[in-house]
């Protein structure tokens, strides 16, 4: 509203001064002098005198008088410029640096963190395959003793029939009844096996 | 729209002025018929050359109670009153030049040219005038000036790395304006508007500082003159405006502020558009307005003092002659003032509608 009111007491004060000439008139002669009366030569005179003026000055005069000033200036400007631009350069190459560590490090993390879950994984497996291992192998000598057991007691048995065979030859050649001696080794052996058995 | 806080300076000048102008100009027009303040006889005074030289010339025209030149067309009146300031603030086509015998000025009468018929305008009389002669001589002064202080500082700068003297002045003048005044008012890129600025400071203080040498008379004081300056600084705004701004430009002619309701809108559309497109025209008729009466002022100020020494033609004479003395001095640092005031003003418009937004 400030704004409108000086520019509102402006333009009033300023109507009447540019109504004024309008109103001038040609004076008569030796009548008084009109000190705001346009004069067309004058202002061409003025128009043209000032054109010229400038066209010479800012081609002879302005241009050498500034030529060191606005080298100088613009020396200047150029070397804020390069400075910024080289700061800006910087700045970016820090911070691709930056990322670039920060993604190595992620990188070694995540390797690591690789190694070690394979590591892991691996020691799990061994361990698992060992204890397989081992477990066939108890499973292996077991069934091997059991073998063996079973074959050595058919083979002591085998010996102690031959044996008592032989006894029983000697027994014979002693005593030829036989049959009836047979039964009585039979019964013995069957004794020894059951006893033998029941040891176990 | 201008900003608030440049507005009450400009305007405050303007008023002061355009009030010392008008308190003035009637003494001049005034001085002509009946009012005897600045006037004195014609026996005792004819017609001073101009504002410096009065002293001795006019000491002179005392001894030299000729009075029989041609005064015709200049107000010399029936009843025995002449104008002495009249003659000296208008233009006329008598030029005054120094002479060896008294009254020791020769008035020459410069020739008369066939009017020039310009398209669109119609035929204009081109005669060369007192200002018109003056305003040459301003522009040679300026142009051998400024020309010998580029040459000699670019000499200065080759061989001892400063110009020196004289030239260092001009030069440091000349930069002083280039990066205090016209740079940061015309603010971004505005060096291609430097030379403009400055053809216009240094063009205008030498109109304004041959007032003051003897016979001479300033251009500057002529409304033509400074219309024509205030014209070509308009044009060199608004031109600068439309290119800076684009379609932009129509913003700064016709408010349409976004900020308010729409209905408020369009009542201030109406209501300011005027005013904005007064404002254009305010801006260059304050600076015509500015140094023309300025100019004028200080001279019938300086003039009637001068008048009043004759007029007592005693001792107390003593005291006018200080006040000239004094007031001459003032107008020196008008000069200089008026010259960079229109500088600055002109830079800060450009400026203003380089900026403008709205």
């Amino acid at each position: 509203m400030r704004l409108l009111s000086v520019a509102a007491r402006r333009a009033l004060l300023v109507l009447p001064l540019v109504v004024a000439p309008a109103f001038a008139s040609e004076p008569a002669e030796g009548g008084p002098v009109n000190l705001l009366e346009p004069k067309g030569g004058l202002m061409f005179w003025t128009l043209l005198v000032f054109i010229v003026l400038l066209f010479v000055l800012s081609r002879y005069a302005f241009k050498p008088l500034f030529a060191a000033v606005e080298a100088r200036e613009k020396a200047l400007e150029d070397a804020i410029a390069g400075a910024n631009r080289d700061r800006e350069e910087a700045q970016r190459l820090l911070s691709e640096q930056k990322a670039g560590l920060e993604h190595s490090r992620v990188e070694a993390q995540k390797i690591i963190a690789d190694a070690r879950s394979t590591a892991e994984k691996m020691k799990a497996d061994l361990l698992e395959q060992t204890r397989q291992q081992q477990v066939e192998m108890l499973e292996g000598a077991r069934r091997d003793i059991e073998g063996e057991k079973s074959k050595a007691i058919a083979d002591l048995r085998r010996e102690a029939v031959d044996l008592a065979i032989a006894g029983a030859g000697k027994v014979i050649q002693q005593n030829l009844d036989a049959a009836g001696n047979r039964k009585i080794v039979e019964t013995f052996l069957a004794s020894i096996d059951g006893a033998a058995l029941r040891k176990r | 729209m201008i900003p608030v806080t440049t507005l009450p300076v400009s305007f405050a000048r303007l008023r002061a002025v355009a009030v010392a102008a008008a308190l003035l100009m009637p003494i001049a027009l005034r001085a002509q018929h009946s009012e005897p303040a600045p006037a004195v006889t014609p026996s005792a005074v004819p017609r001073p050359a101009g504002v410096g030289d009065s002293m001795g010339v006019a000491a002179t025209m005392i001894a030299e109670p000729t009075a029989a030149h041609d005064t015709q067309g200049h107000g010399a009146a029936a009843d025995g009153k002449v104008d002495i300031i009249t003659p000296h603030i208008t233009d006329g086509n008598h030029l005054e030049i120094p002479y060896w015998k008294p009254p020791f000025y020769k008035e020459i009468t410069l020739p008369h040219w066939a009017p020039v018929n310009f398209p669109l305008v119609g035929p204009v009389d081109i005669s060369p005038t007192k200002h018109v002669v003056f305003m040459w001589l301003a522009a040679g002064l300026v142009m051998a000036l400024l020309l010998w202080a580029a040459a000699a500082s670019k000499k200065g700068h080759a061989t001892v790395g400063h110009p020196k003297g004289f030239a260092a002045g001009i030069e440091a003048m000349a930069l002083y304006l280039r990066s205090e005044v016209i740079l940061p008012n015309v603010g971004h890129h505005g060096e291609k508007f430097v030379p403009f600025a400055l053809t216009m400071f240094f063009f205008i203080l030498f109109m304004n500082l041959l007032g003051l040498i003897p016979y001479g008379s300033t251009a500057t004081g002529n409304i033509s003159v400074t219309a024509t300056l205030a014209l070509i600084a308009f044009v060199v705004v608004e031109v600068s405006g439309m290119i800076a701004q684009g379609p932009g430009y129509l913003a700064t002619l016709f408010y349409w502020n976004k900020d308010l309701p729409i209905v408020m809108r369009v009542i201030m559309f109406f209501v300011m558009s005027p005013v904005e497109i007064i404002g254009k025209f305010t801006k260059p008729f304050a600076l015509a307005i500015r140094l023309f009466a300025n100019m004028t002022a200080g001279h019938i100020v300086l003039l009637a003092l001068i008048g009043l020494i004759f007029t007592f033609k005693s001792l107390v004479s003593g005291a006018p002659f200080l006040m000239a003395v004094a007031i001459s001095m003032l107008e020196l640092f008008v000069a200089f003032l008026q010259a960079f005031i229109f500088t600055l003003l002109t830079s800060v418009f450009i400026g203003q509608v380089r900026e403008a937004h709205h």
